[in-house]
């Protein structure tokens, strides 16, 4: 009998933080979802069902949030797992000094992201912006570019922004990844005649892809949750918002908690659909 | 033995933490003897860093009326959210809390402010107090003024051959062509076009000076109105007399080209009276002057408040005492010393006109006389949808300066919204 009441007895306390700090807290957005509740309406509290849920989805602003959500996360992944992986194996050789190195590569990743696009803002700044002085000077371009007047090379700003913010995370877990790598492997691969790019084909590669399905994972909830580096470079207009400026708008701007929640709820499910894909990850047999 | 210990020891200090952390906040047997002795109560003030009166300020209140005043500085951005998320949990995030202009609508809708108590020689005093009245009711008292002004560099218009300041729109229009031309100035108009709040603001006192009108009584757009006023600003943005990166910079770094001397002309904040003479602050010191606004044919008869208040919250359990602080923060002392401890501009006409007298503020040219002249183009107060309002206002209005946007489609598209939001409410 001890021993079967033992094992809930000993879960219980984290079924209970589990429970209090997340099964709520999801539970209750979801209840809020299902109805009207605008805060300059304390009065008009009511069950709605989907309407709002309806709303968000046929309303454009939705669709221009998402699409923006959708390029800004092509665009950090692929990017910052390209460049991480780079990266991983460039601090991965041993050499005098490759601790610091190490050290100044993670300094983004330390940086808070309000501040990280504050310092880029003024790299980008149509004005008195580093780049467009370093163009204007080597006679690149005549006039200042204004990079962050147009949609599309905003979000190519915001992108550079949170790939380099994003680069240390995915290189530490690649570096890790590929230290776990034993060197044996490598003898026999050279014993066998293999050369530089068949060994990381054939070998680091597989065996580094757990890892880098963290490092995907971990680094696309990050950009479907951009907001500082957004607000940073320009603030809450249409332009470039994405869906969780979106939701910020409509839950806290509008006062419009039931819309909001239900914004929210289309913010989780894309990224529990990439948690989804994380888990599975793991589990996968590796062949090398 | 060694490991139970270690656990023994590891328990009654989790305990002894969890204890501690759930303690009463119950205050002592002396201190609450002390409170009592002084008047007993205890309130606490949500304010940005440049509303916080000085440590002796508050002491003096506290030993006037025996209330202490626990201060908690927040982000100006972080307020109104703040007080939403707590008082939709039934709660206040304080006793005293500032309350932005634009806010009164949706605090009113919401039920979140107290009504405060205002005698008809106050509210002569203050005319921005109009901005914080719904049905009669006044909900917060301004303590911060801020009204539009307008602002010219003689010394560039003298360069550029204009010898007289603008009367009109069409006058400080031809007169931005002047310094273009001339080479006196590239981008001498200065305006928010970047989609924020601030731009919103522009296009309301823009079709307010031109034409004394920017809403309908039933709270839709004056088409005629705001159309010439975005045709205006377009007709600035074709031209390139403001700067390109107005487009996509905060409205305060475009205002602040005045005072470094690459705009000529800037109708803005009254805090621009005494940035113009701080040396820190302004390149061309001596050169700007405040001026009246322009309108149509002369200079406007109105213009427009955007002031700061403090209001009292209705979950506030000490309401007295903090209607007590707003009395005491808004009385005409005060206001003279929080001009001279926080650089506040006095809401209260009388001593707005006692330090522009006595020389406290300088360089204050046309202040004065604009603040007579200050309406709210509200007629029927803020709405409570302020805030969507402006959102649709301001991404319009930068979608035109961006090109995507002529004038007359971008008040269509504001104007669809705002029509919607009318029928909502």
């Amino acid at each position: 009998m001890k021993q079967k009441i033992l094992p809930y007895l000993l879960l219980a306390p984290m079924i209970l933080v589990m429970g209090v700090l997340v099964f709520y807290p999801i539970a209750a957005t979801f209840s809020y979802s299902l109805k009207k509740w605008k805060l300059t309406a304390p009065n008009d509290i009511r069950f709605i069902g989907m309407n709002n849920y309806k709303s968000i989805l046929t309303a454009k602003s939705t669709w221009y949030s998402l699409q923006n959500t959708l390029f800004l996360l092509l665009l950090v992944v692929v990017a910052t797992t390209v460049l991480g992986v780079l990266l991983s194996l460039f601090l991965n050789v041993s050499v005098r000094g490759s601790g610091l190195l190490l050290a100044i590569a993670v300094l983004p990743w330390a940086l808070p992201p309000y501040v990280n696009g504050i310092l880029w803002r003024f790299i980008f700044h149509p004005g008195y912006g580093f780049l467009n002085k370093v163009l204007l000077k080597f006679g690149l371009v005549e006039a200042p570019v204004e990079w962050l007047s147009s949609r599309w090379t905003l979000l190519l700003v915001v992108a550079v922004v949170v790939v380099w913010r994003s680069i240390p995370f995915m290189a530490l877990v690649c570096m890790a990844g590929r230290q776990s790598i034993p060197h044996e492997l490598y003898e026999a691969a050279r014993i066998d005649g293999g050369n530089g790019f068949g060994i990381f084909r054939r070998i680091t590669l597989p065996l580094m892809l757990p890892f880098l399905a963290i490092g995907i994972t971990s680094t696309s909830v990050s950009a479907i949750n951009i907001f500082d580096e957004i607000i940073a470079l320009s603030g809450y207009g249409d332009l470039g918002k994405n869906i969780l400026v979106e939701s910020y708008l409509t839950t806290f701007t509008f006062l419009d908690f039931g819309k909001g929640s239900a914004v929210t709820y289309l913010v989780m499910f894309l990224a529990a659909l990439l948690g989804v894909f994380y888990l599975r990850s793991l589990n996968k047999e590796v062949e090398y | 033995m060694k490991k139970r210990l270690l656990s023994i020891l590891l328990v009654a200090a989790m305990t002894a933490t969890m204890l501690i952390g759930c303690g009463s906040k119950e205050k002592s047997g002396d201190d609450a003897k002390k409170d009592e002795e002084k008047g007993g109560d205890s309130i606490t003030l949500m304010a940005p860093d440049w509303a916080i009166p000085t440590e002796d300020q508050l002491a003096a209140f506290t030993k006037e009326t025996g209330i202490e005043v626990v201060v908690n500085e927040v982000g100006w951005d972080d307020i109104r959210e703040k007080l939403a998320t707590a008082a939709s949990g039934g709660q206040a995030a304080a006793d005293v809390v500032e309350v932005d202009w634009s806010w009164v609508g949706e605090f009113h809708a919401a039920d979140w402010l107290e009504t405060l108590d205002v005698t008809e020689e106050d509210k002569k005093d203050m005319p921005t107090l109009e901005t914080f009245t719904k049905e009669g009711k006044v909900l917060a008292i301004p303590y911060a003024n801020d009204y539009r002004l307008s602002y010219y560099n003689t010394k560039q218009f003298e360069k550029a051959g204009i010898k007289e300041e603008p009367q009109t729109w069409d006058d400080v229009l031809e007169a931005c062509r002047a310094l273009k031309s001339t080479g006196t100035v590239e981008y001498p108009f200065a305006i928010a076009l970047n989609a924020e709040e601030k731009t919103s603001t522009c296009l309301m006192w823009l079709a307010y000076a031109m034409n004394g009108v920017v809403w309908n009584e039933d709270g839709t757009l004056n088409k005629e109105s705001v159309t010439e006023a975005l045709q205006y600003m377009e007709t600035l943005i074709k031209e390139e007399l403001v700067a390109p990166e107005d487009k996509t910079s905060s409205g305060m770094d475009a205002y602040k080209r005045i005072t470094g001397g690459s705009a000529s002309f800037l109708t803005g904040p009254t805090s621009f009276v005494s940035r113009s003479t701080n040396e820190e602050e302004c390149g061309v010191i001596g050169e700007i002057t405040p001026i009246l606004m322009p309108g149509k044919e002369g200079k406007s008869k109105v213009t427009m408040a955007l002031p700061e208040g403090l209001g009292v919250t209705k979950f506030s359990e000490n309401k007295e005492a903090a209607k007590k602080f707003v009395e005491w923060y808004t009385s005409a002392d005060m206001q003279k010393e929080l001009n001279a401890s926080n650089s506040a501009i006095p809401t209260r006409n009388s001593v707005l006109k006692g330090l522009v007298d006595d020389g406290s503020i300088k360089n204050a040219g046309a202040m004065l006389e604009e603040a007579e002249l200050i309406v709210s183009p509200f007629p029927n107060g803020i709405p409570a949808y302020y805030a969507e309002m402006s959102n649709a206002m301001y991404n319009a209005i930068n979608k035109m300066a961006l090109g995507e946007l002529t004038a007359e489609k971008a008040f269509a598209e504001m104007d669809t919204k705002i029509k919607e939001l009318v029928e909502q409410e």
